[in-house]
């Protein structure tokens, strides 16, 4: 039964993406329950998949009871296991705040919205516990369409930002799947763990670099590291409210997470020699996409565009820290992922809230909003220590574990941008909470619209909580992801 | 360089592979029109498959059907048939991506009345 459970936790939404139609049609107001139960359902099992991996060992979950090598294979270690309970909380977390925001930014669109909302959940499981490159394509794909497709729902100008979003995205899928193509031509095998058995010897191969550089180029697009990350704050700024903090919060972190996977599992372990060379490669982009990334946060004025580009500099942060020879930074790394998973989420949501019931998009608004509520206001603090990585947050673990990293591997550059972008994190979260403590004084200018239900508070407050209990509780998890990378 | 383009004319597949890659990539880059753009990255899918094609084509071998079990299996006589499933695949994801920024595009069209990019950006000014 426990070794079923990855399965489940895919199988949960998609049955309800399926027959999300059938039941829309008959009834529309079903829609939102039944996703709702679908998410519910999906947590639970993820929940209780994490802690049977934890309490009996990392699952290998052979579908269609083909075996690997041959068959496709499914991984539940401790970090896809918690990225799977994360993925589902927060699919549930922004459901319960899309209901109130209402049909208004869906635009009459409710059955196509929780259709692709599942589908994405599906999609982002897919990838998460897939260790087979070909598996990944595909749910990658999954992944890409689903978010293709939410981005445009608004309709107007979110169309050409979806267009162009479906364009760079369609290439990197591309990419990806001629990099699969140069390591099946070159190995036979499409499982990563077989991968890292047969790589040996062929790593100095022209087809094995032009695989692991396609890979690469592929899935960087796919995570927006700093130079290919164009498509990114057009198509968050302008997907609708309800779908942006699932965009944020997953879809690139799951490009990472592959990454991770193909890095840490099927070459590293193959190395040759090769892996120096490729260590300071992913570091020195991630060098590059974290510094960059802040530096462009600073100059932003409207407040998705800030935690987008914020985003896009903590990807950097997670390539600075998997590009690391320390165990050390590598788990640090996935600890981060895991965290930014869930402050993006919170971010995410406070800017819906911000625009939907302040009427609040840019930093200049706030002045004339008067946020008040500790419900919005605690939520985004916690959100922003996190992101700066000061204790007690789960960021300020993954970062002094990265942190640590660095200085085993004798890497100061990495150190400094690492301490660099944390100082320029800071630098654009404090407008943004100025102005809010500041604008307490002033007399509100705009109205306030709708009300803040328990739906919407608990889906602003359960990041708040994750991200401190990650920092406080975090030890034990820390320690089962250093042994899932082979640390100490 | 002589070895390279005696090494270029022996692989013909590749050579076209590499063609259809860069010439999908330049429309992609350089057309406004988006259906034009979206031929181009077809082009780009396609040529993905056109080389998973090539490295799964076996001279002299057959569909491994599996006729007379007591005879012992010939591996060499054999097409393997894994490539070909996943060329399937990326054909079929490559349909519902097309499918997909059809639409997206047709939304465009019905919204702005146009194609081209550049007249779209004018309006959205």
């Amino acid at each position: 039964m426990t070794e079923s459970l990855p399965a489940l936790v895919f199988l949960v939404p998609l049955a309800a993406a399926v027959s999300m139609p059938v039941v829309g049609h008959w009834k529309r107001s079903a829609c939102r329950p039944l996703t709702a139960a679908a998410a519910v359902a999906m947590t639970l099992l993820a929940i209780a998949s994490l802690c049977s991996v934890v309490a009996f060992g990392p699952v290998r979950y052979a579908v269609g009871g083909w075996q690997a090598p041959l068959g496709i294979e499914w991984v539940a270690d401790e970090v896809s296991a918690t990225m799977a309970a994360i993925a589902s909380l927060v699919g549930l977390l922004v459901l319960g705040f899309s209901g109130p925001l209402g049909e208004a930014s869906l635009a009459g669109r409710t059955v196509p919205y929780h259709t692709t909302v599942l589908l994405l959940l599906a999609g982002v499981v897919g990838v998460i516990y897939a260790g087979d490159l070909f598996n990944i394509f595909v749910f990658l794909e999954v992944v890409s369409l689903a978010s293709y497709a939410l981005v445009a729902v608004p309709g107007g100008r979110a169309l050409l930002s979806a267009f162009r979003y479906l364009m760079i995205g369609a290439l990197a899928t591309a990419f990806y799947l001629l990099g699969v193509a140069y390591f099946y031509a070159l190995t036979g095998t499409l499982n990563i763990a077989d991968l890292a058995q047969r790589l040996p010897g062929l790593l100095e191969s022209k087809a094995a670099a032009g695989g692991i550089a396609f890979i690469l180029i592929g899935l960087a697009i796919k995570m927006a590291l700093l130079p290919v990350h164009a498509w990114l704050p057009d198509a968050y700024a302008h997907a609708p409210n309800s779908a942006a903090p699932l965009l944020a919060a997953l879809v690139t972190k799951t490009a990472i997470l592959v990454w991770a996977r193909i890095l840490l599992w099927g070459i590293i372990p193959a190395n040759a020699g090769a892996e120096q060379i490729l260590y300071a490669v992913v570091s020195g982009l991630g060098i590059v996409a974290s510094v960059g990334g802040a530096l462009l946060a600073i100059r932003q004025t409207e407040i998705k565009r800030i935690f987008a580009y914020g985003g896009i500099a903590h990807v950097g942060l997670v390539m600075v820290g998997l590009g690391q020879s320390s165990t050390k930074a590598t788990a640090g790394a996935l600890y981060y992922l895991v965290n930014d998973a869930v402050m993006q989420a919170g971010l995410f949501i406070f800017a819906g809230v911000a625009a939907w019931r302040y009427g609040v998009r840019a930093i200049d608004d706030i002045a004339g909003a008067q946020i008040r509520n500790p419900w919005v206001i605690a939520p985004l603090v916690i959100a922003a220590v996190g992101m700066v990585g000061i204790p007690p947050t789960g960021g300020f673990v993954g970062k002094w574990n990265i942190l640590l990293g660095t200085m085993e591997a004798g890497n100061p550059f990495a150190a400094g941008a690492l301490v660099l972008t944390s100082l320029l994190t800071l630098g654009y979260f404090a407008p943004v909470l100025e102005r809010i403590f500041r604008s307490q004084q002033a007399s509100r200018t705009g109205e306030l619209r709708g009300a803040l239900g328990w739906p919407v508070r608990l889906s602003m407050a359960v990041p708040a909580g994750l991200v401190l209990g990650l920092g406080i509780f975090g030890d034990g998890l820390m320690s089962a992801f250093l042994r899932v990378v082979g640390g100490p | 360089m002589p070895e390279l383009l005696d090494a270029a004319i022996q692989r013909p597949n590749f050579v076209t592979f590499i063609l259809l890659l860069l010439a999908g990539l330049y429309i992609c880059v350089s057309h406004p029109n988006l259906i034009k753009k979206l031929i181009g990255l077809y082009l780009v899918q396609n040529s993905v498959i056109f080389y998973f094609v090539t490295i799964s084509a076996k001279e002299g071998a057959t569909v491994p059907v599996l006729l007379d079990p007591s005879r012992p299996v010939q591996a060499e006589a054999f097409v393997n048939p894994l490539p070909h499933v996943l060329t399937l695949t990326a054909i079929v994801v490559q349909v519902a991506t097309l499918g997909v920024s059809l639409g997206i595009v047709s939304a465009i069209n019905k919204r702005f009345g146009s194609f081209d990019e550049e007249a779209i950006l004018e309006k959205l000014q």
